[in-house]
C-alpha cells in the first residue's frame, strides 16, 4: 500500500477491484464504512457478487481477465471529459516526457517485439533526451509524442461499447462507474483502489495495476490522504518477508540479486545504481552503493572488506535473462533438477497454480524439510490421495514451529507499518520458534564446514551472532537489520560512536564503516528503542489518522508515501481539510515525513533549485504514466486469458499476452476455447479460511463455518447442468478434476459477450482454502488441482484467476 | 444501568466474527457441519451456538441484496420464556443488566414449552434437557466490558450501551437510512433489548427477524400468568 | 526501550477496577449457570501480551491472555482495544486465534519418514538438525557450480531450493535468507510469487 488502511476513511471514492476487502480483509471495513459515512461512494466490481458487493454503493459484474478492458476505458473516459488533474500531471508525471521516434503500437503489440524470442527489445520505447541527458519534456502536453497524446490516442479504441462486449459489463454500469469515480480528479477530492490477487494473478497482472496506477495519477491522486494504489496484501508478513527478500530476484531492501555479468561489487553497483542528469532530480538510488555495501557488512561481519569486495563472490549470481520464479522452480523441480528442497511455513502442494504437476514434482525430490505448525499436504505429500509410499523415494523431515502468539518479534503489515509482538504462552511441546530452528541449522551446517568442504567461505563467514546463551534473540537481529556504526564517524556533521545504531538510513556509507541488513528499515531499532514496539495513540497535528508513534513504519516512518505530490508546486495541499504535508515558507511542518526535505518547486519557469521532483525513488523524479520499463509494453493492453471462452480478442488481432511465462513439459496443458471445458473458473479466499487453510482447517471454530470446498455458479447454469443446490459435483480443466459442493447463487451471472462460446459466458469459483490432509473425511481437495502453471511476463505470478473448467454432477 | 444492543444489519459484512467471539468467550465447541449449498454454518442457532449470522439472498426492486442478520436472543424486556418458567432459580433478569439469564436448573423445565413460548426461536436445549442461549455476555458487562460480539464488531453493525443511548442511536441511523430505504425499521424496539435495524422487510432477513413473525405466539400459561402479573410490571421501564 | 506492557492493556477499554463479578453469581450466589463462567476470574490472574494477529495482513492487535498456573497454556484472545488499526475488533480468523495455538493437532516433535515408509516416526532436535544439515552439505557440495556455462562466477547450487515464509517475522525472515543465501541457494522463493 502506498497509504496504509487507517487512510482509507479519508476516501471520497473507493474502488474495490480485483480484491474482496470484506472477506479477506475483514477489518478493512471499519474505514470503508467510516469513509462511507461521511458519504464517499463505495464501488465493487468482481465476477461474483461477494460480502464486499454487498456493502457496496454501486456493484458491476465483468468477466475474470477483462480488467484492463474496463480500466482502459475509464482512461478514455477521464481524458475525453477531462476530468484529470492537468496541474498534477504535467508537474509530476512523465505525461509531458517526450518518447522517442522508435517508439509504435500497432494491432496489440508494441515495437521491438521478437517473435522468436518473444520478447520486447525495450530501447525502442526510449524517451528523448536534451543534450544534457535529460529528458525532453513539453509540460503544455500537446507535443504529439509526448506521453499524454500517446497515452490519449492508445486508449482512444477503448470505448464504451466495445469495452462492455469484451468484459460483459453492461454499458450503464461502466458509465455510472467511469462518472463516480473520474469525479475524484476535482481538487480536494480523493479517490483510492483496494487491489490483491484478483488483479496480479492474470497473465497481465502487472499491466492491470498499470493502467490503475495511470488512472490514479490522471486524477491527481498518488500521495494524498485517501488516495494511492493500494495492494492488500494478504498474509500477516508477506510485505516483511518481501522486504527481507525471500525472493530469487532480489536481496533485502529490494536491492538487486547480481546477474553472472556483475563480475565485482564495482561492477554490481555501477550496473543497478540509476544516474539522473537533471539537478532537481533526488533520484534516490543513486545511494545504492551505501546500501549494497552495508547489506554485505550485516551478512558477514568483520569478513567483508574492501579487499575481498566485502565478500560480494560469496554471494551466489544468477545466470542473466533466466528466472528461477516459483513456476521455473517447480518445473525445474518437476524435471528433477533439485536433490533437495525446503517448504518453509508453506504448503505448495495446495498453494501454486497446477497443484498435480507440483505434487508430482515433490516425488523426484530425494530430502525434503517441511516446517510448519500443523502436517499439510506437501510434508505428506507421499502418502496424498493415489499416492503408494513404498514407491516414493523422498526422505522427509518435519521441523514443529511455535505459533505466533508464542515468540517475539516483528511483522509489517500492508500499510508497511512494522509491529512487535510478544510471547505469551511458551511453545507448545518440543515446537520451537522459527528463528531459533533458523539459528540451530545453521549451526549444524557452519560444523559440517569446520574441517573443509566445498567453498566453505560463505557458510564459515555468515555473521551468526544473534544467540545468547543458545537462545534465539530476536532483538539482536532487529538490531542488525537497522544498522551499526562499526567505527567512530562522523556524518553530515554528527559524531557517531563505534557499535551504536544508525539513526536513519540517510546516515549509511559505502565505505564499510556502517552495516545494515535492511536498508529500508534502517531507522526502525535505534538508540531510542524499537520504534516497532511503540503505542502511542495520538495523531499528528493535521489529524488525518497517521498515527506517527504507534509502531513504526517504512521508509523513515513515512505513512503516505509520494506525499510530496499530494500538494502544488508552492507546496499547498490540493486538499485542504485532509492534507499530508505542507509548506510553510520554510520547511514542511505539521503532517507526514515529507518524501525529502527539499523545499517545493514552485514554477517550471524559475524552480528553486533546491527543490526536487514529487517521485523521488524514479531516475527522473516523476510518476511513470509511461513505463519502458516493463516486459509487456509501456502502456497497458488488453489481451485475452491464456485460456478463454472468446474466439478472439476484439480489441487486436494479438490474442493473448505475446510474453506470458508457459511451459512445456507434458503436464503443461492448456486449452482455450475448447468445448470440453465451456465454463470461466476463478479461485479466491473466504473469510472463515486463510490461504491453504493450513491454520485454519484445524480449528473447529472456522471449520463449522466453512466445512467443505464449494463451487458457486448461477442458478442459470446449474439449470443448464441440472445441479441442485447443495450437492455433489465434479469441476474438470485441462489439468485435473475437484469434486465439490455446489452453492447455486444468484450472486452469479452469465454475461453477454462478444464472439463467447455457446450463447452465454457462464462463470464459476472455487476456493482455494482447501486440501485432502483435513478435514479428516480426506475428500476437500485443493482447488489448484484446476488452475493452469502460466503468469505474467513480469512478475511470474500464476494465471489463477482466469482458466477453463467444465462442471457436471457427480 | 439497563442495557440495550443496537444492531445496524445494514453495516454488517457477515465477517462472523461475533459469532466465533460469542464461542470463543464462552469456550463453546464447534458443530459438526457440512456445505448445504450457502455460506451460513451452522444451519440454526444450537446449545452450542448462541450467536449465528444468517445469511440470505433477495432481488429488491431489480438489484440484488445479500441480507445479513446477526440472530441472537433479544433479551425481551417482558420475556415470555421467564413467566413462561415461572422459576427464577432456572430463568432470570440479571438486574443491573437486564439480561435474561438461564441456569443449569432449566434442565428441570419442560423444554418444548419454554421454546415454544419465544417469539424469536431462540432457546434450544441439551441432550439433557438444559437449556443455553446468548447470555449477553453479563458477567462481562459486569466487569464493564462490552459484550464479546460487539466488542469483535469492525464495523459498527453491532453497538451495547445503555438503554437509553442505544434507542437514540437505533433513532438516528434510521432517520438517515430512511432518506434511501423508504422501508427501513427497526424490529420491537419497545420490547426486547436487542434492537435490530433493516432496509428491507424483514422477513426476507429471517422468519424470526420480529415476534409477529414468528407465529408462536403466547402460550397459554404465559397468557395466564399476565394476568395475575402485578401492575408494576406493566409499566414501560423507557416511557 | 523498557515498556511495562501491563501498564497498557485492558481488555475492556473501561476502567480495569470493574471486575467484580456480583452479578456472575446470580441472586446472591444462589444459582449455577447454565455452562461454567470461570473465565473473568481466570483472567484477572492471567498474564497478558500483546500480540499481531497471524492472518491477514491488516496486522490486527489482539491481547493474549495465559494461565499463570496449571499447563501455563493461552485462555483467552480478544481484540486490543488500544490498537489504532483495529481498536478491538477481530474478524473470524482473528477471534479464533487461540484455537490455533491450543489445538491438539499440532505437531510438538521433530518427525522423520524415511524413504518408501508408510508412516512418520518421531525422532529429536539434535538428531533431525544433523542428519539436515549433513544432507545440505552433500546435496551443495555435489552439486556446486562455481562457473556457469559462460565461465562466469557464480557461486551457486542447483540441487536446493526454498519456498517460505510469510508466516515468518521479519528478523527470522532475514537470518533465513541470509542463511540460505550463504549456502549457495538461487532457488528462493515465498508467497509474495503466488
Amino acid at each position: 500500500m502506498t497509504n496504509h488502511w487507517i487512510d482509507i476513511k479519508n476516501s471520497d471514492c473507493i474502488m474495490i477491484m480485483g480484491s474482496n476487502a470484506a472477506e479477506n480483509h475483514p477489518i478493512s471495513f471499519r474505514y470503508v464504512t467510516e469513509a462511507q459515512q461521511k458519504g464517499a461512494k463505495l464501488i465493487s466490481v468482481d465476477p461474483r457478487f461477494t460480502r464486499t458487493s454487498a456493502r457496496a454503493d454501486l456493484y458491476a459484474p465483468m468477466r475474470s481477465g477483462t480488467d484492463i478492458a474496463i480500466l482502459g476505458g475509464m482512461i478514455k473516459y477521464i481524458i475525453d471529459n477531462n476530468l484529470y488533474n492537468k496541474e498534477y500531471i504535467a508537474a509530476y508525471t512523465n505525461a509531458a516526457f517526450i518518447v522517442g521516434t522508435d517508439y509504435y503500437f500497432d494491432d496489440g503489440l508494441f515495437a521491438g517485439f521478437d517473435r522468436t524470442s518473444k520478447k520486447y527489445d525495450k530501447k525502442k520505447w526510449a524517451f528523448e533526451m536534451d543534450a544534457n541527458g535529460v529528458p525532453k519534456m513539453d509540460r503544455t502536453l500537446e507535443h504529439p509524442r509526448c506521453v499524454f497524446q500517446i497515452l490519449k490516442k492508445h486508449f482512444d479504441r477503448y470505448n464504451i461499447a466495445l469495452v462492455s462486449r469484451i468484459s460483459g459489463t453492461p454499458q450503464t454500469d461502466l458509465k455510472e462507474i467511469y462518472q463516480t469515480y473520474g469525479a475524484t480528479g476535482a481538487r480536494g477530492k480523493a479517490g483510492t483502489i483496494m487491489y490483491a490477487m484478483g488483479w496480479t494473478q492474470h497473465t497481465v497482472g502487472t499491466q492491470n495495476i498499470r493502467t490503475m496506477a495511470i488512472i490514479q495519477l490522471l486524477l491527481g491522486n498518488m500521495g494524498v490522504a485517501g488516495g494511492g494504489v493500494n495492494a492488500l496484501r494478504g498474509e500477516s508478513n508477506v510485505q516483511g518477508s518481501t522486504d527481507h527478500c525471500l525472493l530469487w530476484h532480489i536481496w533485502p531492501g529490494y536491492l538487486k540479486t547480481p546477474r553472472a555479468s556483475n563480475f565485482s561489487l564495482a561492477a554490481y553497483n555501477q550496473k543497478w545504481t540509476p544516474k539522473s542528469n537533471d539537478p532537481l532530480s533526488a533520484n534516490w538510488w543513486q545511494n545504492y552503493p551505501k546500501y549494497s555495501i552495508s547489506l554485505l557488512k550485516s551478512f558477514f561481519g568483520d569478513s567483508a572488506v574492501a579487499k575481498n569486495d566485502y565478500g560480494y563472490d560469496w554471494l551466489p549470481k544468477v545466470d542473466d535473462g533466466k528466472h528461477y520464479s516459483w513456476l521455473d522452480l517447480f518445473d525445474e523441480m518437476y524435471k528433477g533438477t533439485f536433490k533437495g528442497f525446503f517448504a518453509w511455513g508453506q504448503n505448495p502442494a495446495c498453494s501454486g497454480a497446477h497443484a498435480g504437476k507440483t505434487r508430482q514434482a515433490l516425488k523426484k525430490l530425494d530430502w525434503m524439510v517441511n516446517v510448519n505448525i500443523f502436517d499439510n499436504e506437501t510434508g505428506s505429500f507421499w502418502r496424498g490421495p493415489g499416492e503408494d509410499p513404498t514407491k516414493i523415494k523422498t526422505e522427509v523431515f518435519f521441523l514443529p514451529a511455535a505459533v505466533s502468539i508464542e515468540k517475539e518479534g516483528s511483522i509489517t503489515n500492508s500499510g508497511r507499518w512494522s509491529q512487535w509482538r510478544y510471547e505469551g504462552p511458551r511453545p507448545l511441546g518440543s515446537s520451537l520458534p522459527d528463528g531459533q530452528i533458523i539459528m540451530e541449522l545453521g549451526n549444524k551446517i557452519k560444523a559440517q564446514y569446520k574441517d573443509g568442504g566445498t567453498f566453505p567461505e560463505p557458510i564459515r563467514n555468515l555473521k551468526w551472532d544473534y544467540a545468547a546463551k543458545g537462545t534465539y534473540d530476536p532483538h539482536a537481529v532487529a538490531k542488525e537489520i537497522n544498522g551499526y556504526f562499526l567505527k567512530d564517524v562522523t556524518v553530515k556533521g554528527k559524531a557517531f560512536k563505534k557499535g551504536t545504531l544508525v539513526p536513519s538510513f540517510a546516515y549509511l556509507q559505502a565505505d564499510g564503516s556502517t552495516s545494515s541488513g535492511n536498508w529500508l528499515y534502517c531507522n526502525s531499532y535505534t538508540e531510542k528503542g524499537n520504534m516497532a514496539a511503540r503505542r502511542s495513540v495520538k495523531d499528528a497535528p493535521n489529524n488525518i489518522g497517521l498515527y506517527p508513534e504507534f509502531a513504526w513504519c517504512w521508509p523513515v516512518n513515512r505513512r503516505i508515501i509520494y506525499n510530496r505530490a499530494s500538494v502544488d508546486l508552492q507546496g499547498q495541499p490540493w486538499d485542504k481539510s485532509d492534507w499530508v504535508i505542507k509548506w510553510d515558507g520554510a520547511k514542511w511542518s505539521g503532517g507526514d515525513v515529507p518524501d525529502g526535505g527539499w523545499p517545493p518547486i514552485g514554477s517550471f519557469d524559475n524552480p528553486n533549485p533546491k527543490a526536487r521532483h514529487a517521485f523521488i525513488m524514479r531516475k527522473h523524479g516523476h510518476g511513470q504514466i509511461f513505463g519502458p520499463g516493463r516486459a509487456d509494453g509501456p502502456l497497458p493492453e488488453h489481451y485475452e486469458p491464456m485460456e478463454c471462452p472468446v474466439e478472439k480478442n476484439f480489441m487486436s488481432s494479438t490474442y493473448t499476452n505475446p510474453t506470458a511465462a508457459v511451459y512445456g513439459t507434458e503436464a503443461d496443458v492448456y486449452k482455450t476455447c475448447d468445448p470440453r471445458f465451456p465454463f470461466v473458473g476463478t479461485t479466491y479466499r473466504v473469510v472463515e479460511h486463510w490461504q491453504t487453510g493450513v491454520m485454519t482447517r484445524h480449528q473447529p471454530w472456522l471449520l463449522e463455518m466453512q466445512p467443505q470446498v464449494f463451487v458457486e455458479m448461477s442458478e442459470e447454469l446449474a439449470a443448464l447442468k441440472g445441479i441442485k443446490n447443495g450437492e455433489r459435483v465434479v469441476a474438470t480443466s485441462a489439468r485435473g478434476r475437484l469434486e465439490c459442493t455446489a452453492i447455486v447463487t444468484k450472486r452469479f451471472k452469465p454475461l453477454k459477450v462478444a464472439g463467447q462460446l455457446g450463447a452465454e459466458v457462464h462463470q464459476v469459483g472455487f476456493p482455494w482454502c482447501f486440501g485432502w490432509q483435513k478435514p479428516d473425511s480426506g475428500k476437500e481437495e485443493s482447488a489448484n488441482l484446476l488452475t493452469p502453471s502460466t503468469g505474467d511476463p513480469n512478475t511470474r505470478i500464476p494465471e489463477t484467476k482466469a482458466f477453463m473448467v467444465n462442471i457436471q454432477k457427480v | 444501568m439497563s442495557k440495550s444492543f443496537f444492531v445496524d444489519t445494514t453495516l454488517c459484512t457477515a465477517c462472523r466474527g461475533c459469532q466465533v467471539a460469542c464461542k470463543q468467550w464462552h469456550d463453546l465447541p464447534a458443530e459438526k457441519t457440512e456445505n448445504r449449498g450457502t455460506y451460513q454454518n451452522p444451519a440454526d442457532l444450537s446449545f452450542d451456538t448462541y450467536k449465528l449470522v444468517r445469511m440470505n439472498e433477495a432481488v429488491i426492486g431489480g438489484q440484488l441484496k445479500w441480507l445479513f442478520f446477526p440472530d441472537q436472543c433479544r433479551h425481551c424486556l417482558e420475556a415470555p420464556c421467564l413467566e413462561t418458567a415461572g422459576d427464577p432459580a432456572a430463568i432470570y433478569y440479571d438486574e443491573p443488566s437486564g439480561a435474561v439469564i438461564y441456569t443449569a436448573a432449566t434442565k428441570n423445565l419442560d423444554a418444548a414449552e419454554i421454546i415454544e413460548s419465544c417469539p424469536y426461536n431462540i432457546p434450544r436445549k441439551a441432550l439433557d434437557g438444559t437449556l443455553a442461549k446468548c447470555d449477553m455476555c453479563y458477567d462481562r458487562v459486569a466487569a464493564g466490558m462490552q459484550p464479546a460480539c460487539v466488542k469483535t464488531c469492525p464495523t459498527g453493525a453491532m453497538n451495547f450501551g445503555e438503554r437509553a443511548d442505544m434507542l437514540d442511536l437505533a433513532q438516528n441511523r434510521l432517520t438517515v437510512l430512511k432518506r434511501t430505504h423508504r422501508g427501513a425499521m427497526l424490529l420491537d424496539p419497545d420490547d426486547i433489548r436487542v434492537v435490530f435495524m433493516v432496509a428491507y422487510d424483514p422477513g426476507l432477513y429471517h422468519e424470526h427477524a420480529v415476534a409477529s413473525h414468528s407465529g408462536h405466539g403466547i402460550s397459554r400459561q404465559v397468557a395466564l400468568r399476565r394476568m395475575l402479573r402485578p401492575l408494576k410490571n406493566l409499566v414501560s421501564p423507557f416511557a | 526501550m523498557k515498556i511495562n506492557r501491563r501498564e497498557f492493556i485492558q481488555i475492556s477499554g473501561a476502567a480495569a477496577a470493574g471486575l467484580a463479578l456480583s452479578s456472575c453469581a446470580g441472586k446472591g450466589g444462589m444459582f449455577t449457570p447454565a455452562r461454567d463462567q470461570a473465565k473473568m476470574l481466570q483472567i484477572q490472574d492471567a498474564k497478558e501480551t500483546t500480540t499481531i494477529c497471524p492472518y491477514c495482513a491488516v496486522g490486527c492487535g489482539a491481547i493474549v491472555h495465559t494461565a499463570n498456573s496449571g499447563k501455563k497454556r493461552a485462555i483467552n484472545i480478544e481484540g486490543d482495544p488500544g490498537h489504532v488499526i483495529n481498536r478491538g475488533t477481530l474478524c473470524s480468523k482473528g477471534a479464533a486465534l487461540r484455537q490455533l495455538a491450543e489445538n491438539d493437532q499440532r505437531v510438538t516433535q521433530p518427525m522423520y519418514r524415511a524413504p518408501y515408509s508408510k508412516e512418520w516416526q518421531k525422532v529429536d532436535w539434535e538428531w533431525a538438525l544433523t542428519r539436515i544439515a549433513q544432507k545440505v552439505k552433500a546435496t551443495r557440495d555435489g552439486t556446486f557450480e562455481a562457473r556457469n556455462a559462460k565461465d562466469q562466477v557464480v557461486n551457486r547450487t542447483m540441487g536446493i531450493a526454498s519456498v517460505g515464509s510469510a508466516a515468518l517475522d521479519n528478523e527470522e525472515c532475514w537470518t533465513y535468507q541470509a542463511l540460505m543465501r550463504a549456502i549457495g541457494l538461487v532457488y528462493i522463493e515465498h508467497q509474495a510469487r503466488i
